[in-house]
């Protein structure tokens, strides 16, 4: 299926270091902000289903899902620490002005 | 040339280790030998979702079966470890066969403790800490059918939500004022009792199981305080024990537990202990500590096997945990076994707060309810040992993050 990028918030609405979750088109996609850089996620924790905007911790690019521990890399979804096994599934993002846009 | 290293327990901190040892570069032969069948497997879902059947066995799995092949970690299951014999390096298996080792780890766990009261052996009474055990369980649940649980300590507590989520009429008992006493007190401990009474619990406390009655087959629960409890089973969680057999005469020291300095390590040179086993001597806490967690299996695990491969890492985590019980999300962190002051932010009977064990002003040990994210902010300030602003802890307003720390 075509993917295409759509505008899924504003970058104003996520301070530095925080995590909000945004439906997408029918998607709830978690998008973080590192310091200026935007990743966008699923918002589902692989493990248990946990919101990763309402439980996540940011540290840098790494996202604890403070429900039972499972760390990932935001940039990549990579798992960095269990009980998580999947990795959680990343979208590209694009800034264009004051926009983030995410590409689903 | 490469150090031969032996895993005795083919558990979640024995699995650890094994592939920490692969991730750290060692090119000898690693050996895990493990009692049960199974390769290695995590067992906090043994008490919730693969017990309520809500996830298959392969999902517990630590590593898919194939990747201890392609690892050249040679698993030896279904087999004991009966002797250690440190001055002759190497271990006795229950066959009799011989394997050496040059590094060794001892991960073995615990087995349940059992009641020894009269009845303990009729038929439908389940201990749980294996999949077996899980699997035992799991036949009896049938909604509408009537289960007591004795003990609400961790797995007790876990296992009466779980059976409540399955439709069963459950009763638990326990001798203590409240679920989780021992650990957690009276205060906190009262909202666990709440919480299990609001999902339809029948809740018994301050008394304890006198015998079990049936012909063949398990059908009441009599309790010392002459209660007589009709039921179709029993599950029974009142904890573990070290599993120290195997280490007779080994001149290993064990005291509650395989005692281990802060690098994991027995006093014989090059043999370790990690996970439920080990009685590690704590740096942050300055004393042993035994721990039964997930995490704690894991970390260690770890620890204990880049000191295998002579890295001489100090383990120093601090102890987390949680316990998911209905859609209640538990967790605690820290070590504590008593305190001056219970400081709360939130409140204990809202359903979401976080409790801290204060001793001299500095948080020892914290327990939330849905409070996932304080826990984990408030664990820098655990490992910390400095005193903090009770006052600020208390606030809500106030970010865990920025809390003013003592010098």
């Amino acid at each position: 299926m075509a993917t295409e990028f759509v505008t899924a918030t504003k970058t104003s609405e996520i301070p530095v270091g925080g995590v909000t979750a945004i439906d997408v088109r029918g998607t709830r996609i978690a998008v973080a902000n590192v310091d200026g850089t935007y990743y966008a996620f699923d918002d589902e924790c692989t493990h248990e289903q946990c919101s990763l905007a309402e439980y996540g911790e940011l540290a840098g690019t790494t996202l604890t899902c403070t429900c039972h521990g499972s760390e990932f890399d935001v940039r990549t979804g990579k798992v960095l620490a269990p009980p998580a096994t999947v990795p959680v599934r990343v979208y590209p993002v694009r800034v264009a002005g004051d926009a983030i846009e995410i590409e689903v | 040339m490469a150090p031969r290293c032996v895993i005795v327990g083919a558990s979640l901190a024995g699995a650890t280790a094994a592939i920490t040892l692969r991730e750290e570069g060692a090119d000898g032969i690693v050996t895990l030998i493990g009692a049960e069948n199974e390769l290695p497997y995590e067992r906090p879902p043994l008490s919730k979702a693969y017990l309520r059947g809500d996830v298959p066995f392969d999902k517990a799995l630590v590593r898919p079966a194939a990747f201890y092949a392609e690892h050249g970690i040679e698993t030896l299951l279904g087999t004991r470890v009966t002797r250690i014999d440190p001055s002759a390096r190497l271990v006795e298996l229950d066959d009799h066969r011989r394997v050496p080792f040059d590094a060794l780890l001892i991960a073995t766990g615990g087995r349940n403790r059992r009641v020894s009261i009269p009845g303990a052996d009729l038929e439908g009474i389940y201990g749980l800490r294996t999949v077996q055990d899980a699997d035992r369980i799991r036949k009896e649940i049938v909604a509408g059918r009537r289960v007591v649980v004795v003990g609400m300590g961790f797995i007790g507590s876990e296992v009466a939500a779980s059976l409540r989520q399955k439709g069963l009429d459950v009763v638990a008992i326990d001798p203590s004022k409240t679920p989780l006493f021992r650990v957690l007190g009276k205060a906190v401990g009262q909202t666990i009792a709440d919480l299990h009474r609001a999902h339809g619990v029948r809740t018994i406390f301050e008394d304890a199981v006198a015998a079990f009655e049936g012909t063949r087959r398990v059908n009441s629960v009599v309790t010392q305080g002459g209660l007589r409890l009709e039921c179709d089973f029993v599950v029974v969680g009142i904890g573990i024990e070290p599993a120290l057999d195997m280490l007779e005469d080994s001149g290993i020291i064990v005291d509650n537990g395989v005692v281990v300095d802060e690098y994991c390590e027995t006093n014989v040179s090059g043999i370790y202990a990690a996970g439920d086993i080990a009685n590690h001597y704590h740096p942050v806490f300055d004393r042993r500590i035994r721990v039964e967690h997930w995490q704690n299996a894991i970390k260690q695990g770890a620890a204990a096997a880049r000191n295998m491969l002579g890295k001489r890492i100090v383990y120093d985590e601090i102890h987390w945990f949680w316990s998911d019980q209905y859609d209640a999300n538990l967790q605690y962190a820290g070590f504590h076994t008593k305190w001056e002051q219970l400081v709360v932010r939130g409140r204990l009977d809202s359903g979401s707060y976080l409790a801290c064990y204060v001793n001299d002003g500095r948080i020892d040990a914290a327990v939330g309810l849905n409070r996932a994210k304080d826990v984990r902010r408030v664990m820098p300030l655990i490992k910390s040992r400095r005193a903090v602003d009770l006052e600020q802890l208390r606030d809500e307003g106030v970010d865990l993050r920025s809390l003013q720390v003592s010098p």
